[in-house]
């Protein structure tokens, strides 16, 4: 990259050149080297690893005959594919917000708020996750969660509400399960999304504070108008980042019987006995879902890119 | 010292806040909080055949139906609550539910953590041997050595058995039995303990790969429901529902465990 480790202000700071497309004969050698190896290691595992792949005891627990109503309906791979997706989605709107908060608070002016925001940064970033997901769950949410009392409030619900509630947070019964996996996801990454708002934050040039400052704007203003878009654009990539780990994290919250994907591939692998195919299939869909987050951040980055424009 | 002086008004905080969230309810008593809710909890793991998915994603199994018919006995409904095994008595603990009906056998290190009522079954090790690695081992003495691998499911039974039988031999522990068994059949591994009639039907499956160095037993363990601690009530009235429903129990257990005609319900190979 040509931008080098002076930091320039973004508004001036050239455009990568163009990158070459064509191919050349080293590149079909490399090729050709890729293919050889990847084949040699699927002949070997072939010959080394006895296993009689058998799909047929999957595919039953994705759709199922319902036959009260005669209608194929999910059965619990899609239905636990669907809480991964409930789980990613609000983990990343609840992480984005707490981490964007607790970036503010990490340079704040004021003590109490850098030492909390400190203190659950290094807390929690400081600890491995499995423990933090026992710890979490068992002594601190366990006390939390029935006073909440999620499951008897959303019953209470009209018919009309309930089903919305369906929609966007999972099966009724299952709220209060859903809930305790999405807190303890969120909080997790959050301290992550934190580290890299801060850095966002950070890198905002002095002088556009001081432009701001000299315009009249107000402290909050600064941060809304000023500081948090541009930090927002420089952090895009780092980002995008987080929240695909946040997606693969999802999978951790199964330790604690959360049932989303993993959980679910855990009772059919029991169940069927077939290991590895429903390893494969667990991961092929959690890549389809990581690599459709990253087109989109990628096009986020363009966007982003054009407002330098 | 006005900083540490905050930071101790912050601790203090912290603590009066533990102090409100911690429970109240030191002395319950289960069934009626059971029977006040509508409502039974049991909390349970996939173990093939205590309890396993079906075609229809619905639970089946050994423990299933002795859920099934406790809760319709106390007059409640019934709430299958899967649980991870690595966590089951902490969720117990943490009153996630009411009682483990998990084929959890009575082991002194689990009592000292919860309680169980009397045996509602008893169930057996046995053992299944990699062909290509164990063929020439000598029964069972051969299995002592620290070039011999076993594998088993982490945290249950089978681990503790190995190490206490074969206190030489390297023990692999998975977390679920499935592995543990593709670990042997793909040679990787000269041995796994579980609980019968899982190594049996491994054998027959996989006759290729697989043989069992002896049909007799290893041990007998017998299985109890689980129930928190400081429960007397709930206990006496578990144990009077088990030694009531003897038949009912052994009826259950010939069908899951001594035959397979539930094979067709679910859709293993």
């Amino acid at each position: 990259m040509s931008t080098g480790a002076q930091p320039e202000p973004a508004a001036t700071r050239p455009r990568p050149a163009a990158r070459r497309r064509a191919w050349r004969w080293q590149d079909y050698i490399l090729l050709g080297l890729a293919l050889f190896a990847c084949s040699y290691f699927a002949w070997k595992t072939n010959v080394v690893f006895k296993y009689n792949w058998d799909w047929s005891s999957v595919w039953p627990f994705l759709f199922r005959l319902d036959p009260a109503s005669g209608r194929w309906t999910p059965n619990i791979l899609v239905e636990g594919f669907f809480t991964t997706i409930r789980l990613a989605v609000w983990g990343i709107l609840i992480a984005g917000v707490v981490g964007t908060l607790m970036g503010l608070a990490r340079n704040s002016r004021r003590l109490f708020l850098r030492l909390l925001s400190g203190a659950y940064v290094m807390l929690i970033r400081n600890v491995p996750p499995v423990v933090f997901v026992f710890v979490f769950v068992f002594f601190i949410a366990s006390q939390i969660m029935p006073r909440l009392a999620l499951a008897e409030t959303v019953a209470g619900l009209p018919p009309l509400a309930q089903s919305v509630v369906a929609f966007f947070f999972g099966s009724p019964k299952l709220i209060d399960n859903f809930a305790l996996g999405l807190i303890c996801l969120s909080v997790f990454s959050g301290a992550y999304v934190t580290e890299i708002v801060r850095a966002g934050i950070e890198s905002v040039p002095r002088s556009q504070i001081e432009a701001g400052e000299s315009l009249g704007l107000s402290r909050p203003d600064i941060v809304r108008y000023v500081i948090l878009p541009q930090a927002m654009r420089n952090v895009l990539p780092p980002m995008a980042g987080q929240f695909i780990q946040l997606i693969k994290d999802s999978s951790l919250v199964s330790l604690v019987s959360i049932q989303e994907l993993s959980f679910m591939a855990q009772d059919v692998q029991v169940s069927t006995q077939r290991v590895f195919e429903v390893f494969v299939f667990v991961g092929v869909v959690y890549f389809v879902i990581c690599f459709t987050l990253s087109l989109l951040f990628a096009r986020l980055e363009r966007r982003a890119a054009a407002a330098y424009r | 010292m006005n900083r540490f002086k905050r930071m101790l008004g912050i601790a203090t905080m912290l603590f009066t806040a533990l102090a409100w969230v911690q429970p109240v309810s030191a002395q319950e008593n289960l069934v009626d909080t059971i029977k006040k809710r509508g409502k039974l909890q049991v909390g349970f793991s996939s173990f093939v055949p205590w309890a396993m998915r079906d075609k229809q994603g619905q639970w089946v199994g050994f423990e299933i139906d002795v859920a099934n018919k406790l809760a319709k006995d106390l007059g409640v409904q019934l709430e299958l609550i899967p649980t991870a095994w690595d966590g089951i008595i902490p969720s117990l603990i943490a009153s996630k539910f009411d009682v483990i009906i998990g084929g959890m056998s009575v082991t002194p290190a689990r009592l000292e953590q919860i309680d169980f009522t009397e045996a509602y079954s008893t169930s057996g090790q046995g053992i299944a041997a990699s062909k290509k690695l164990a063929a020439n081992l000598k029964w069972p003495d051969g299995y002592n050595s620290p070039n011999v691998t076993f594998t088993c499911r982490r945290g249950a039974t089978p681990c503790k058995l190995i190490e206490e039988k074969w206190p030489k031999a390297t023990l692999r522990q998975f977390d679920d039995d499935a592995i543990a068994f593709q670990e042997v059949i793909n040679g990787n591994a000269h041995a796994t303990v579980s609980s019968e009639p899982k190594p049996t039907f491994f054998a027959l499956k996989n006759p290729d790969t697989l043989f069992k160095p002896t049909d007799v037993k290893l041990t007998v363990s017998s299985e109890g429901f689980g129930v928190r601690k400081n429960n007397k009530a709930a206990l006496a009235s578990f144990n009077d529902w088990i030694a009531k429903n003897k038949d009912f129990l052994a009826a259950r257990h010939k069908y899951w465990f001594g035959t397979q005609d539930w094979a067709a319900m679910v859709p293993a190979s």
